[in-house]
């Protein structure tokens, strides 16, 4: 075998595909397409692949809770019924948690992480690929239940209407027997998968493709965070995979981890969830905390104060993480000694959270702070956070807390960390970055109207709630009666709403305005300071004609302000890397998509395992049992195929002038 | 540090908006800023949006758990508005000071000093957020013990009840409270949605569930415990004073987890040992000969709850909603105007159409447990686990139409229909319900 992917590597003359040494598929070439896109392994396109997706599923999440406002804008509202409200709000968290702000995140990490570090694509590029169509499969196992609003034939009960923590018993078979919880367990089972390895990809590719010079605590922020969070996910997921596992057996096999009636123990559910979810918060934040990091020094014209205090506390919050996961349970009786020890326990990651703030004013102190949208938007994020991390702390108090776990404050404490945290700096970022990836600018003017609508829409929405919840309004709650003191507040939280919804509507006409039709970019619109503006908008697949010597933070900052030094470096650097055989690229391949693919059919079916296949009403199947292994078959000849297929890869070779040229085969002459 | 030469036309694109833009821009936020003044003011009710005075509030507090919660809380608002005052001016005095002011402005280089980082700032800072957080954590280590359990001195005169929630509703056992039961047995005092207890006495709350995760909330008087299976969990909470009170299943726990409610009625010590009394009895037998021996009492027809929604169908009167605790009350009391034969018809129909499967009406025929207690239903204020006042009118709606009311609810689902064939049981005219209306009003 090793000869004769020796002499086919050989056989293939430039511009010529690559021939498989075994399998069904030659490795596809084509860059543009509907081919280039479904076998992609250039970062930069799986990561606007991700962005896409995740912009669709925000948007869906969105119009998810304009619909719950909808619902609330009157007491004893029959907006919608207590089913389909309960299936939306499930949906609108676990949408906006799993299939917005995380593969948005995701998407930015794929943009960004080998750009800051100076490489060409991730470790493992496939692999890379592989996340992408998991986490596609994920997101329509978890959406596949609304057919049944449409199509009643299609029986799954429905989207999940067990709220997004999937409290143990009611995902109990004997709760909720229909399909919908099923699907529900494995759309996050595989979002988890798809999570971890990508995970592993990006430690991977921070550790080890980093370029010479750039040592760790030369690293960008933004890709500190992105590391620490990927450790987050690697070491966090597993909980929820055990848990989930053990939620499927109890469904379908006859095991007890939770069924209360064989002995089980619900509140095992809630500290293995929780031991997930709560790393998942940082999950979240800490990627934006990197973006307004890179956003604010660029705005204010100097370095980020306190870097590796920034980093530092970055890791803390990591790792302290970890270790508050009750303060979510501490009104399920855990007693004073457990209580107590939480709430000190997240008192304490209160301070490198502070931490990040203080530096981050720091950042703006004695610059000059040029409020351009993105600037607008990191701004509106340290102010907006604070809000969110200052009802934190009020939390933490455990006694408060049982009278707000559970109730509209707790509502209005996470949209302020995650909307006016976590999506102010996304929406920052997108627009800071949108040049760079499009080669277009969005314009300032209605970037800025955009902003302002989002803002005054955002807490004329959540800012009333802090007072809903100490008023007593509890959360999932479908309907209210008029007379308890609500009506106004959620009145003015639904309008508010509706102005958030044109907010955020605005902002993506504008991009999808801006692709077209905006102003073109240049290298470096922003002055700004690390790798990925030292290449042109939109960046070459190979990224950098040249790897380049990293000599201080803020790299391109540094290369901008020493020149001279600079060009004669870059001219060697090229000269070494054509003398190797020029630009080594990773080949593309279909195995990633078909094993995601053997995984949806696998996993779709296996949700059903028990109930027969129908067609038009006619059995044809006793169990969904022959198409479930169907899946796993695909699934394993895919992976089979995929080890077989070889590394692959190509050279580009640029000219003088920048122009390039491929050629295959002979590589490591 | 070597001078920096652009390689480009720094900020290319970045040059201010265009003089003809800005106006526009102005338009946008004065519109925007508009529609919040429209918000704010143009909208009577505002200082509502803000109301914190409502049934459920956790400020207006009327018992020492709740109150000790919430001075807690405003320990922890205090402390953070000491925090955003400081570094929100410090912020917003950076934010206008080093503001580029001109375009000029933007592009100048920051002095070349420019903080990179001053770690007696740093830990000068970490040090303070440290203390203020002291501030938080004594009282909150203090008041999780105190919270946490009847004190010690207070045990001695607490009385100890059973919550137990079902989807959607809650039942109450007084242990140490037992009847006697028709057969000869005894059993704990049972009674559903409406927990009576003596005021300025510790009530001990154990808290069990049957089916999924519930929270007992009951925000004037303590914050939540849930009801967790396969866990001895409780609370305490004791009410200073004789009041009405509004509780909340507050984890979500299925369809109509929205509207799973109860109530807490504290009463005096001499009402209280009044209301067990009369609750040890067996259900009211209602004949001619007993309505003429009672004396003629004030009908009470107190407001339902205020439905102003869309689907509204009966107004409420604000009589309730203004003294609902003198409209429990008043429901203690016989109604006046009862009909000896339209109760014994009812009765009757309490049997025929299954209800007393699954309803104890104590003495009389109802032997069932799946649903609430009803001996004396007619003496509770609310109906369907507070969802509905206890209104002929409601108490008609809500058997005509449970589901309508409490969608997935089990009277309903199992009751009315059987669950694998979907057929209804049964059939319930309008003049049949009016029977069962007159017969649970007259259990007193």
């Amino acid at each position: 075998m090793a000869q004769a992917i020796a002499k086919s590597d050989y056989t293939g003359a430039a511009h010529a595909p690559t021939k498989p040494t075994f399998g069904l598929f030659a490795r596809p070439t084509a860059k543009t397409g509907l081919v280039g896109w479904l076998t992609t392994v250039d970062h930069k396109k799986i990561g606007m692949l991700y962005g896409g997706f995740a912009i669709l599923f925000f948007l869906v999440g969105g119009i998810e809770a304009l619909m719950i406002r909808t619902q609330l804008i009157v007491p004893n509202n029959r907006f919608v019924s207590a089913q389909l409200y309960n299936e939306l709000f499930t949906m609108h968290g676990t949408t906006m948690i799993f299939l917005a702000v995380m593969p948005l995140n995701a998407a930015f990490f794929n943009l960004l992480i080998p750009i800051q570090v100076g490489a060409r694509d991730v470790a493992f590029p496939r692999l890379n690929s592989f996340s992408l169509w998991v986490w596609v499969v994920g997101a329509i196992l978890l959406n596949v239940g609304w057919i049944s609003h449409f199509v009643p034939a299609w029986d799954f009960g429905g989207a999940p209407d067990v709220g997004w923590f999937g409290y143990s018993p009611l995902t109990s078979k004997q709760f909720t027997p229909d399909l919908s919880t099923d699907f529900w367990v494995l759309g996050i089972q595989l979002l988890g998968l798809s999570s971890i390895v990508a995970s592993l990809n990006f430690i991977v590719t921070i550790i080890n493709m980093r370029a010479p010079g750039l040592t760790m605590m030369r690293l960008p922020v933004f890709t500190w965070m992105a590391l620490v969070t990927s450790f987050l996910l690697v070491l966090a997921l597993p909980a929820i995979a055990i848990a989930l596992v053990e939620v499927m057996f109890d469904r379908n096999f006859g095991t007890n981890f939770f069924e209360v009636s064989g002995g089980g123990q619900p509140i095992l559910w809630q500290h293995l969830f929780w031991v997930f979810g709560h790393p998942e918060v940082y999950i979240l934040i800490l990627p934006p905390m990197g973006y307004v990091s890179e956003i604010l020094p660029t705005f204010s014209r100097k370095p980020l104060f306190g870097y590796p205090i920034v980093v530092f506390s970055g890791v803390a919050i990591g790792f302290i993480g970890f270790g508050v996961w009750s303060h979510h349970m501490f009104t399920t009786g855990l007693g004073t000694i457990a209580t107590a020890a939480f709430a000190l326990a997240t008192m304490a990651i209160a301070v490198p959270t502070g931490v990040k703030v203080f530096n981050w004013i720091g950042t703006l102190w004695g610059g000059r702070i040029v409020t351009r949208v993105p600037m607008m938007f990191a701004l509106g994020f340290i102010w907006m956070f604070m809000m969110g991390g200052f009802t934190g702390i009020m939390h933490s108090a455990a006694p408060a807390d049982a009278q707000q776990q559970d109730s509209y404050f707790v509502i209005a404490h996470f949209h302020y960390v995650l909307i006016g945290g976590a999506t102010f700096a996304l929406l920052a970022a997108i627009h800071f970055w949108f040049p760079k990836f499009f080669g277009r600018m969005v314009p300032e003017f209605w970037g800025k109207v955009s902003f302002w609508l989002i803002f005054v829409g955002f807490n004329a929405t959540f800012f009333p709630m802090h007072f809903l919840g100490l008023n007593g309004m509890p959360r999932r709650t479908w309907t209210y009666d008029a007379n308890m003191g609500w009506n106004e507040g959620n009145l003015f939280a639904t309008i508010g709403a509706y102005l958030l919804g044109v907010g955020i509507f605005t902002y993506f006409a504008v991009l999808v305005w801006s692709f077209f039709k905006g102003k073109p970019a240049g290298n470096d619109p922003w002055d700004a300071r690390t790798l990925e503006w030292s290449i042109p908008s939109p960046p070459p697949e190979h990224n950098f004609a040249s790897i380049p010597k990293v000599h201080a933070r803020d790299a391109w900052w540094y290369e901008k302000t020493h020149q001279d030094e600079i060009a004669s470096e870059k001219a060697e650097l090229m000269k070494a890397e054509e003398a190797h055989g020029g630009i080594h690229m990773p080949d593309q391949s279909w195995y990633p998509l078909f094993a995601a693919a053997g995984l949806l059919i696998g996993a779709y079916n296996f949700a059903q395992l028990k109930h027969p296949v129908l067609i038009l009403g006619n059995q044809v199947l006793s169990s969904h049992l022959p198409l479930a292994l169907a899946g796993l078959g695909i699934l394993v000849l895919a992976c089979y195929l995929w080890s077989l297929e070889g590394p692959g890869g190509y050279h580009i070779h640029l000219d003088a002038k920048g122009n390039a040229t491929e050629s295959r085969g002979g590589y490591h002459h | 540090m070597a001078q920096r030469t652009p390689l480009m036309p720094p900020l290319l694109h970045m040059t201010r908006l265009r003089s003809a833009s800005r106006p526009i821009l102005r338009l946008i936020a004065a519109l925007t800023g508009g529609f919040a003044l429209l918000l704010l003011t143009g909208c009577s009710k505002l200082h509502q949006v803000f109301s914190l005075s409502g049934p459920q509030s956790t400020m207006v507090t009327a018992g020492p758990v709740a109150s000790r919660q919430w001075d807690l809380f405003m320990v922890t608002v205090w402390v953070c508005t000491f925090i955003f005052i400081v570094v929100g001016s410090v912020l917003a005095y950076a934010q206008i000071k080093f503001r580029a002011k001109t375009e000029a402005d933007e592009h100048a280089a920051p002095p070349a000093e420019a903080g990179h980082g001053n770690p007696f700032v740093e830990i000068g800072l970490i040090a303070g957020s440290v203390i203020l957080l002291v501030f938080i954590a004594i009282p909150t280590v203090r008041d999780i013990w105190y919270t946490h359990d009847v004190p010690e001195d207070e045990k001695a005169g607490a009385i100890e009840v059973t919550a137990t929630g079902y989807q959607w509703w809650f039942k109450f056992d007084y242990p140490s409270e037992l009847v006697k039961l028709p057969n000869g047995g005894e059993a704990p005092l049972s009674t559903g949605n409406e927990l009576v207890v003596p005021a300025n006495t510790a009530v001990r709350v154990q808290l069990r569930t049957v089916d999924v995760i519930h929270s007992f909330w009951i925000p004037k008087l303590a914050g939540k415990v849930d009801m967790m299976p396969n866990r001895g969990n409780f609370l305490w909470f004791k009410a200073d004073k004789p009041g009405y009170y509004y509780g909340q299943c507050a984890e979500y726990c299925g369809e109509s987890h929205a509207i799973m409610k109860f109530r807490v009625i504290a009463l005096s010590a001499a009402d209280y040992i009044k209301w067990l009394d009369n609750q040890k009895l067996s259900a009211r037998t209602v004949t001619a000969q007993s309505l003429a021996a009672d004396a003629a009492i004030t009908h009470v027809r107190f407001a339902s709850l205020k439905d102003t929604g869309p689907n509204s169908t009966l107004a409420g009167s604000p009589d309730f909603d203004a003294d609902p605790f003198a409209a429990w009350k008043k429901m203690q009391d016989h109604d006046a105007g009862e009909n000896a034969a339209l109760i014994t018809a009812g009765r009757k129909n309490f049997s025929d159409k299954t209800c007393i499967t699954c309803h104890t009406v104590r003495g009389h025929e109802g032997i069932g447990i799946a649903g609430p207690e009803l001996t004396h239903v007619g003496a509770r204020s609310s109906i369907a686990a507070g969802v509905l006042e206890n209104t002929p009118e409601r108490l008609h709606q809500w058997i005509k139409d449970p589901a309508y009311f409490k969608p997935g609810n089990k009277m309903y689902h199992g009751g009315y229909i059987d669950v694998a064939t979907g057929q209804p049981k049964f059939t319930l005219s309008d003049s049949e319900i009016d029977t069962l209306v007159a017969y649970l009003h007259s259990l007193k």
